[in-house]
């Protein structure tokens, strides 16, 4: 793309979400919303492949719509409640329909039809800014609109996308697909805990963005986008076959990784809040996730692939492509857990 | 006095051009006799070979129990598969089977059954001369595709070229009638076996789509056969197949993604009136390691 299309689009993007983060009018945040959207569509359809256009189509309507909703309902709390701050949504049915709009944004169940399609339609890169950055500010809102929101909406849209993501991903080849359903999964774990400690829900973004870059950007590598590909990652980058393992199991939320983190903290605060049930709901779905997270590290480091190749192993490959972003998520992704006490007084 | 649609047909000459003229709404219309100027086109398809099917409407009713107790007993039990096809694993094979799959049989012609799979079809769709027929082959161990092509094109004076027979799977089908795709993701080469008569065929495979703009979008690629009496092994990378959208070769060109499949279809049209035979022992699926080539055309920067 030429560069300078990109440098607009890039920063079309971080103004859309900083837009978003800054406002308290609910217009601003609607804006900034479609700055996004608007960005990301070039992106998304930069091959011009029939599947990649179908994708951006299909995001874009989906978006369209859930902003057209957010506009809707932000209108009606205006003319509800004569405000428009972000903070303030009284009404039950004004709540109700903004986070039903909220959670389409971010593909939450039962809206996440169009989440694994989408991602299949695009190359890793772009599936990666999808599944990190555009979440970034819907999440923001979704932290300010709790308040006032039914509990337990929050709890059966987090209950369900945790299920169905991690029954969805359970018999997916299709690696993008795969990481989709993750991505509803970690989403189904932020809301779950939103109403009650919302700096959970940060701490849980914040790994869960840096897990699946460190997911999207091994994949990149490899140029991987099915299962059978994993299979020869051993000759082509060993370590990498090692560390991408480690990754899958931070996303399954094992320690003494990252991904424990969010999932030991939620569970705590779940119990503390004497829900033992929601707790022990939400322990089993995530052993569904990792299921086919544990999949994906059998594939690479515990089989080797049918065709024997005819070269011996490589030494000390070196990749001409940019490893610096992979190898910062790949440490953050792995070595986070004892700062936890220190994340949470960050976020706290 | 009852009157047969094959008497009425032959008033149809008779009536003149008020019947002759295609309707565009003919379900429209509740007549009878006007119904026989539809044309070929928009009646239900005629397998080429059998008899046309000259029956009244009313008579074409059969209402029965049993066919609705057989239709429900096979979806149903098509969702019991499906239900339970999700516990072994992708498409119903563990997924160490997927995995260590390298070679896969689509179609093989073991029976009479196999051939309902196929739809065959020619140019006598839009009026032309061509005919086609489908069978089983010796032993019933292979699909014979024959017929006799004719490139005279039909006097309707708006079109100048004809003659072409094809040969088409029926899309995939799940329970209650839904889309199913086919997911060739773990190959990349297509293997036939099949005996030919020296003319060149057409390899069409139709993909998924979105857009209605691109509903005759098909991915084509050349089989030239050898003729006498010795099979072929066809072995065509999938990187081979180029777009082209109703018979005309796209200009932005796109490699084929292979985890949604509709149909895979032979075409014959290279303008040599007389008749043709293909013989198809199997068509299947390889994972060719050694073909690393991921699209064959327009690689280059498109507006650089």
């Amino acid at each position: 793309m030429n560069p300078y299309v990109l440098m607009i689009l890039m920063s079309s993007l971080g103004l859309g979400t900083t837009l978003t983060f800054s406002s308290s009018h609910w217009i601003l945040a609607w804006m900034g919303l479609e700055i996004n959207t608007l960005a990301i569509v070039p992106l998304m359809a930069q091959q011009h492949h029939p599947r990649a256009v179908e994708a951006t189509t299909k995001y874009f309507l989906i978006q369209a719509a859930a902003a057209a909703m957010i506009l809707f309902t932000s209108t009606t709390n205006a003319w509800i409640s004569g405000q428009w701050d972000v903070t303030g949504m009284p009404g039950p049915a004004t709540s109700t329909a903004m986070m039903f709009a909220l959670a389409l944004k971010i593909g939450l169940a039962p809206m996440h039809f169009w989440l694994p399609e989408v991602l299949q339609g695009l190359d890793l890169l772009t599936g990666l800014i999808l599944s990190t950055w555009q979440k970034l500010a819907p999440m923001a809102l979704i932290i300010q609109t709790t308040q006032t929101t039914d509990p337990l909406i929050l709890t059966s849209l987090g209950i369900a996308s945790s299920l169905i993501g991690g029954w969805s991903g359970l018999n997916q080849t299709q690696l993008r697909k795969i990481l989709a359903y993750s991505s509803i999964a970690h989403m189904g774990w932020m809301i779950i805990v939103i109403q009650y400690a919302p700096q959970l829900t940060l701490i849980a973004l914040g790994t869960y963005i840096f897990m699946t870059s460190a997911a999207f950007l091994t994949l990149k590598v490899l140029s991987a986008t099915k299962i059978n590909t994993l299979t020869t990652t051993w000759p082509k980058s060993p370590i990498l076959a090692a560390i991408a393992t480690l990754v899958m199991l931070s996303l399954g939320g094992l320690p003494p990784l990252t991904g424990f983190m969010p999932k030991w903290l939620i569970l705590q605060e779940l119990t503390k809040q004497d829900l033992p049930a929601t707790a022990t709901i939400m322990a089993l779905t995530a052993l569904l996730s990792l299921f086919f997270y544990l999949r994906l590290c059998h594939a690479m480091t515990l089989t080797t692939s049918p065709n024997t190749i005819n070269s011996a192993p490589h030494w000390r490959v070196q990749t001409t492509q940019n490893s610096l972003p992979l190898t910062i998520s790949v440490t953050v992704t792995m070595g986070l857990l004892p700062l936890t006490p220190a994340i949470l007084m960050l976020t706290t | 006095m009852a009157v047969s649609r094959t008497t009425l047909k032959s008033l149809y000459g008779v009536c003149g051009v008020v019947y002759r003229q295609p309707l565009l709404f003919p379900s429209s219309l509740k007549c009878a006799s006007i119904q026989i100027t539809r044309s070929k086109f928009e009646r239900d398809y005629q397998r080429p070979g059998q008899p046309p099917d000259t029956r009244w409407p009313w008579q074409m009713i059969n209402f029965d129990f049993s066919k609705g107790v057989e239709s429900v007993r096979k979806h149903f039990g098509l969702l019991k598969d499906e239900f339970f096809q999700r516990w072994i694993g992708p498409e119903g094979k563990p997924i160490i089977e997927h995995m260590l799959e390298q070679t896969r049989v689509v179609w093989e012609f073991r029976g009479p059954e196999s051939l309902n799979e196929w739809i065959v079809s020619s140019d006598q769709e839009i009026g032309g001369r061509s005919v086609a027929y489908v069978s089983l082959g010796k032993n019933n161990t292979t699909c014979l595709l024959y017929g006799t092509l004719s490139s005279t094109p039909p006097r309707d004076g708006e079109t100048r070229y004809s003659g072409y027979c094809s040969m088409r799977s029926k899309p995939p089908k799940a329970s209650f009638d839904r889309k199913k795709h086919y997911d060739w993701s773990s190959f990349n080469t297509l293997h036939l076996r099949i005996r030919g008569d020296g003319r060149p065929w057409m390899i069409n495979v139709s993909a998924e789509t979105y857009f209605s703009h691109q509903r005759d979008d098909i991915y084509s690629y050349f089989l030239y056969t050898r003729g006498g009496p010795y099979w072929q092994d066809v072995k065509i990378p999938f990187s081979k197949f180029f777009l082209s959208s109703r018979g005309r070769i796209q200009d932005s060109q796109h490699p084929l993604w292979l985890d949604k499949i509709n149909t895979i279809g032979f075409t014959l049209g290279d303008k040599a009136d007389g008749p043709f035979q293909l013989e198809i022992d199997f068509i299947g699926l390889n994972n060719d390691c050694a073909h690393t080539e991921e699209f064959a055309y327009e690689l280059y920067k498109k507006n650089p």
